[in-house]
């Protein structure tokens, strides 16, 4: 099963934050998608996920079209997703969160019961899931009241339990400390399956480095340039991105000192007007 | 066929600016504290009471012009009011601020059926005469007849909300109220005391409904403990149709649910050819609420919430 | 440690026993405690009802008492001389209870996308609504004047004419429609609420249509709002739309935020202060409404999570129970 961006663009009012972007994604590896601040990445995962709706182009999952259809149909043709900053449910157990993850997708198999899990199968799934992330421990434990870490691997197990081919992972990096992004790039490593795309949105770029097969770096909404870890750390357009030419960088620095000259932001400068 | 209409849009005017003003207390409380506040109604009852009494008291006092004494009444009973709001936020709302958002609808409840009844224990169920401010005389304008209170409390309720949108966008504290509404957290991190704001808009809007309730008890010429229970709805569903949290969605609320109201309850029984009469006034403004929220889910100037703006994880 | 397992198996027994005696003997008491006991019955009823959709969905519902109206104007058009229909007590309940639930799909279908304070409004409208729609359709309905002289109901061809025998209906009706919300709760269906209560977007993002879990919410809370509705027209014999105001609608949601918000036990304490308080303020005359509102706001601005702490609920009672019983060393 292969997840394709067909052209795909996206306006907010008169901001294009993407601009015609085609991309594909094939099961059995793992991709990440880079680019400065503002490049459209958590845009581009927001969109494959139906949280956004698509200004024009297409999104294909196989032969199946995924804009147009609601949030829950496309989750229910085998896309999941972690988010950005952690969107757990607080007030559940950890396995109630995974639990959840299994409720019978329509009406007929909720009422005839045909194609669902028994209790017993359901729990199983997920015991051996929280045994695989190390969350065995925790199972009984609300879910907001563990540490950020682990909050972080219950929400990329949440993404896993389903084993849906197509895997979104937002940020999975964001507030984690060095060793703790050095685990989680070593687990999601190990998440790599021939019948599973994981797509990485992430800024640590020894994680993005080290684990992916093909990384596709966005600038202004546009793809930049798409490849091995190898090609695109050598790539000069991508320096350029991240790091600006050097007549910008005098520009940033003349910017810097005049604000400093300033004293500082007008502390209400931001609120007043709308 | 023209001054029948003229007279129901006169009409209507007057009762929507008495809808609006009372709709701007819920919406900005709602603005700032997410608070549907259903003690708010009892504030535009206590008005004319509070103001009643004032004037009753200042006239057996004599020494001053009545037309005097009245205007006095009128502005202490709108910083009466609004100090009680200001004082019942303090004591039934704040402290459950950290409890989400039942608790302090289930204390505003509670704090409905406490000032309800207190009216009662102290005057009386039963209606009572209300004092007229304005003499009431017909003026015939345009060949319908219009009386001095309506224009008189289309005039006042106008100022009012000019006063308040005058307030509100240009001073420092309106500023401040604006932002506490915006963002909770982010006001509070800026410097603004966040408290204060929550307190001036709890003195405004109930002042502002006890300004309601005079006009209405001038209107009709009485006032009775529980008239605040169903106007109150009724204009918590003006805000709703106009956009909760919005300013001036409460006052286009106010006017357009007077409108549908004595439009429809003028044509409806001429429209469905006397089957459905006046008696389903009610209905015809509820049913239109609903269908304004099905087109427009924020109402009709509320925020939008569109896909890009992070939606509030929690309903209640 | 034998010892103090055989005291403490004692004292449970003791305290479950206290509970059976206590409900046995409310049937000798006056009439009008009965009276109270069965008002108390119903409004657990209702409440345990309405907080699938406002304790599990988190959906706050202002016009509940639409449902109840309906269930209870049902038993009046059904039962009684105002078509000549006469159908027995059991067959209205269950149309009742259907005419809740396809009320409830009627309303929940069009407006359940809305959000918040947007639904509570619509809801609360939707309750007006039925009321005034009741108030005014004379031909059906009598009007304000209401539908008097309902049939006597019976069951199974046991008469229901004396509170005692509703109490008894009652509170086997309550302890139905408690296990079954308990079960429900504890099901995947009450995990995918309590979830939705949460984040409903993040539910949506897991495949779940928050729509029909919503709507099964609704139907299901206003089926058993219908149900009791049947069997207040039963009980009172005389239904008026006067019942059915928004105040009505208000003291549910009062129960349910006082008890304890998504927790049965919760419920059940709430239904009890509540209708016992007027009750028994009944002594201080015209104060009698002012003192209730300044408790209600006392209690909730000392006791903001509910009378009865979520911790304590069925299931805590439950395993207690069973712990105790077949493995007490844990304890």
């Amino acid at each position: 099963m292969a997840l394709a961006l067909e052209n795909v663009s996206k306006h907010f009012g008169s901001l294009v934050a993407i601009r015609n972007l085609s991309l594909s994604f094939d099961v059995g590896s793992i991709y990440s998608i880079i680019g400065p601040n503002g490049a459209g990445k958590s845009t581009v995962v927001n969109m494959i996920a139906g949280s956004y709706s698509v200004t024009s182009g297409t999104i294909r999952l196989g032969a199946t079209a995924l804009n147009r259809l609601p949030k829950h149909r496309i989750a229910q043709l085998g896309v999941s997703r972690t988010y950005q900053n952690l969107r757990l449910f607080d007030g559940m157990t950890v396995l109630e969160n995974l639990e959840v993850c299994f409720f019978p997708q329509s009406w007929l198999t909720f009422l005839t019961g045909a194609k669902r899990l028994s209790k017993a199968e359901r729990l199983d799934i997920c015991h051996a899931c929280l045994a695989e992330f190390h969350l065995s421990d925790v199972a009984d434990v609300l879910a907001g009241d563990l540490p950020y870490g682990r909050q972080k691997i219950l929400e990329l197990a949440r993404a896993f339990v389903t084993q849906a081919p197509i895997v979104l992972l937002d940020e999975p990096a964001a507030g984690l400390n060095h060793t703790e992004t050095k685990d989680m790039a070593a687990m999601i490593a190990g998440l790599k399956r021939e019948d599973r795309a994981i797509i990485l949105v992430e800024h640590d770029m020894d994680m993005v480095m080290s684990i992916s097969d093909r990384i596709d770096v966005l600038n202004y909404g546009e793809l930049l340039c798409s490849g091995t870890p190898d090609l695109v750390r050598t790539n000069e357009r991508v320096q350029e991105a991240y790091l600006g030419t050097t007549e910008e960088l005098d520009d940033i620095r003349k910017l810097a000192q005049s604000r400093r000259a300033q004293g500082g932001l007008r502390a209400n400068a931001g609120i007043v007007r709308h | 066929m023209f001054d029948y209409f003229l007279q129901q849009l006169i009409f209507a005017l007057a009762i929507g600016a008495i809808y609006g003003l009372i709709a701007l207390g819920y919406t900005m409380v709602y603005g700032v504290m997410r608070l549907i506040n259903f003690a708010h109604g009892e504030f535009f009852m206590l008005g004319p009471y509070i103001y009643t009494f004032l004037f009753s008291g200042l006239l057996g006092l004599g020494g001053l012009a009545p037309v005097l004494d009245s205007a006095i009444a009128i502005v202490a009973s709108f910083v009466i009011v609004g100090l009680l709001g200001v004082a019942i936020e303090r004591f039934a709302y704040r402290p459950l601020r950290a409890y989400g958002r039942l608790a302090p609808m289930l204390s505003a409840l509670g704090m409905s059926i406490v000032l309800q009844s207190a009216v009662r224990v102290t005057v009386g169920p039963q209606p009572v005469h209300f004092p007229a401010i304005v003499e009431s005389t017909p003026i015939d304008a345009l060949g319908g007849m219009v009386t001095t209170v309506q224009l008189g409390i289309l005039a006042a309720a106008v100022l009012l909300m000019v006063g308040l949108a005058l307030f509100v966008n240009g001073t420092r504290l309106g500023i401040w109220i604006r932002a506490a509404s915006e963002s909770w957290t982010t006001s509070s991190l800026l410097g603004i005391r966040v408290n204060r704001a929550v307190s001036l808009v709890f003195f405004i809007g109930p002042g502002l409904g006890a300004m309601a309730g005079i006009m209405y008890a001038s209107y009709y010429g009485i006032m009775q403990p529980t008239m605040g229970s169903v106007i109150g709805l009724k204009a918590f569903t003006a805000a709703i149709l106009g956009g909760i949290g919005s300013i001036p969605g409460a006052m286009l609320g106010g006017f357009l649910l007077g409108a549908i109201e004595v439009f429809g309850t003028a044509f409806l029984p001429i429209l469905s050819f006397g089957y459905i009469g006046t008696e389903y006034r009610d209905v015809f403004a509820f049913a239109v609420l609903i269908l304004v929220l099905l087109f427009k889910p924020a109402g009709l100037l509320g925020e939008t919430v569109s896909e890009e703006t992070t939606v509030a994880k929690k309903d209640y | 440690m034998g010892n103090s397992v055989i005291v403490r198996r004692l004292g449970l027994l003791a305290v479950l026993a206290l509970c059976v005696v206590l409900l046995a003997l409310v049937p000798y008491l006056p009439s009008y405690y009965v009276r109270v006991a069965d008002s108390i019955l119903i409004y657990i009823i209702l409440a345990v009802g309405l907080n699938l959709v406002v304790g599990y969905a988190g959906l706050l519902d202002l016009g509940f008492i639409a449902f109840y109206a309906v269930g209870a104007y049902a038993y009046a058009l059904l039962a009684s001389g105002q078509f000549d229909i006469h159908l027995p007590f059991i067959v209205v309940l269950f149309i009742g209870a259907a005419a809740g639930a396809i009320a409830g799909v009627l309303l929940g279908f069009p407006v359940l996308k809305l959000r918040g304070d947007y639904l509570a409004i619509v809801t609360l409208s939707f309750g007006e609504i039925i009321r005034i729609a009741i108030n005014n359709a004379d031909e059906l309905t009598n009007g304000p004047q209401g539908i008097a002289g309902l049939d006597r109901a019976s069951l199974f061809g046991l008469p229901l004419t004396s509170p005692v025998h509703f109490y008894w209906l009652l509170l086997v009706l309550t302890v139905i429609v408690c296990a079954g919300v308990y079960y429900m709760e504890r099901s995947i269906l009450g995990k995918a609420w309590r979830a939705l209560r949460e984040d409903q977007d993040v539910v949506r993002g897991l495949g779940i249509n928050t729509t029909t879990l919503k709507l099964l919410a609704f139907a299901l809370s206003a089926a058993i709002g219908g149900a009791g509705g049947v069997i207040f027209g039963a009980f009172q014999r005389f239904v008026s739309p006067e019942s059915f105001t928004f105040q009505e609608s208000l003291l549910v949601v009062l129960i349910i935020i006082i008890g304890g918000v998504g927790n049965i036990v919760g419920v059940i304490a709430g239904a009890v202060v509540l209708v016992i308080l007027p009750e028994i303020l009944h002594f201080a005359a015209q104060y009698r409404l002012l003192i209730y509102g300044v408790v209600l706001v006392t209690v909730i601005v000392l006791r903001p999570g509910g009378l009865v702490s979520p911790r304590f609920n069925l299931g805590f009672i439950i395993r207690k129970v069973r712990t105790l019983w077949l493995s007490p060393s844990k304890t």
